[in-house]
C-alpha cells in the first residue's frame, strides 16, 4: 500500500492498523518516516542513529495503537515521542558531541536557486543548540508546527518555545553574519 | 516571517530515511499483534532492573578492602610488638653476659690482691 492510497483510507487505515493488519500499520510507517527520521537526523547529526529512533518509535507507536485517536493524533504522538526521545539520547552523551554532517549525506536539491553551502552551515548551527533549543527549532522549521503544539509536545510553556525560538535565531544570525556568509541587511 | 526564517526552512527539509525503512521496522515488530498498554520504550529504558551484582558490588568491594586493610595492620602491630620483644630479650642477654664478665675479672682481681707476697729475706740471702 502506498502513503497516496493510504491517506484516501484514513479512517480505515488506524482501524485496521489496530487489528494487525501489517500493511496498514506499514502504510502509517510511510506516511510518517519522513518527518519522524528528519527529527531524529536534525537533532543526533546522524543517520544510523536517527534510523535506530525512528524505529524505536514506530515500535512504541505499535504498542501504542489502541490509545491513538486519529491520524493526525498518531501524527503529533510521533512528533512528541521522536524529538522527547532525541533529547533523552543526547542528554544521556550518547550524541553529546554535535558531529559534523556525514559524509555522502545528501541535501536535495531546492526548489530555488540556493546555497548548499550555507544550508550545511545552518544545520551546523542548529546543531550547536542545547537539546531541548534544538528540539523547538526543529518542530518549528521542520515540521512546521506552531509555538502552541511545540509547548504541547515538549512539555514546556508557550513563553519558554517563544524564547528558543528568538534566542537561536539571534544566536545562529550572529554567527553566520560573523562568518560573513551573510550580512546584516541580508538577514533583517 | 523574514528571509532568514525561510533559508532555515529550506535548510531543514525533511530528509527521508534509507530504503526499506518500513520493512526493517515491520520485521522488528514483535510476534503477537497489537499488544497494548505496554510501557513505553523510554520508561523500560529507564526502569532496567539493575543486577544484585552491579547494585551491591561497590559496597561488597568497599566492606572487603576495609576488612583487609584492618586484618593488615593488626598483623603489621602484632610483626613489629615480636620484633621489639626479641630485641629486648636480646639485650637483656648481652647486658647479664657483660655482667657476668665483669663479675669474673673482679674475682680473679680479689684473688690476686688476696695471695700473700713473697718474703724479702730469702732474697737477700741469696745475694751475699
Amino acid at each position: 500500500m502506498n502513503p497516496e492510497s493510504a491517506q484516501g483510507e484514513e479512517p480505515l487505515l488506524l482501524e485496521r492498523a489496530r487489528r494487525g493488519d501489517e500493511a496498514a500499520f506499514a502504510a502509517l510507517i510511510r506516511m510518517h518516516q519522513a518527518s519522524v527520521f528528519s527529527i531524529g537526523f536534525r537533532m543526533l547529526n546522524r543517520r544510523d542513529a536517527a534510523e535506530d529512533l525512528a524505529q524505536d518509535v514506530f515500535l512504541q507507536l505499535y504498542r501504542k495503537l489502541d490509545s491513538i485517536e486519529s491520524l493526525e493524533h498518531a501524527g503529533f504522538w510521533l512528533r512528541r515521542v521522536a524529538a522527547n526521545l532525541a533529547i533523552d539520547w543526547l542528554r544521556r552523551a550518547a550524541y553529546t558531541r554535535a558531529a559534523p554532517l556525514e559524509d555522502g549525506v545528501e541535501i536535495p536539491a531546492p526548489p530555488t536557486c540556493e546555497d548548499p553551502l550555507m544550508d550545511r552551515e545552518l544545520v551546523r548551527l542548529l546543531g550547536e543548540l542545547a537539546p531541548a533549543a534544538r528540539a523547538v527549532m526543529v518542530l518549528r522549521y521542520q515540521e512546521d508546527r506552531d509555538v502552541a503544539e511545540i509547548a504541547a509536545a515538549l512539555d514546556m510553556p508557550v513563553n519558554t518555545v517563544k524564547s528558543h525560538i528568538k534566542r537561536s535565531l539571534t544566536a545562529m544570525r550572529g554567527k553566520m553574519i560573523g562568518a560573513q556568509l551573510l550580512t546584516a541587511e541580508e538577514l533583517s | 516571517m523574514n528571509d532568514f526564517e525561510n533559508r532555515l526552512r529550506r535548510a531543514l527539509r525533511p530528509v527521508e530515511p534509507a530504503d526499506g525503512f518500513a520493512e526493517r521496522v515491520m520485521r522488528a515488530l514483535p510476534a503477537q499483534h497489537a499488544p497494548a498498554n505496554v510501557v513505553p520504550l523510554v520508561i523500560v529504558r529507564q526502569a532496567a532492573p539493575v543486577s544484585a551484582w552491579r547494585r551491591f558490588s561497590a559496597p561488597a568491594a568497599l566492606a572487603a578492602s576495609l576488612l583487609v586493610a584492618v586484618f593488615a595492620g593488626q598483623h603489621v602491630a602484632t610483626l613489629q610488638a615480636a620484633r621489639e620483644e626479641q630485641a629486648g630479650l636480646a639485650a637483656s642477654r648481652e647486658l647479664m653476659q657483660a655482667l657476668r664478665v665483669t663479675s669474673q675479672k673482679l674475682d680473679l682481681a680479689y684473688e690476686a690482691v688476696q695471695r700473700p707476697a713473697p718474703a724479702p729475706a730469702v732474697e737477700e740471702e741469696n745475694r751475699s
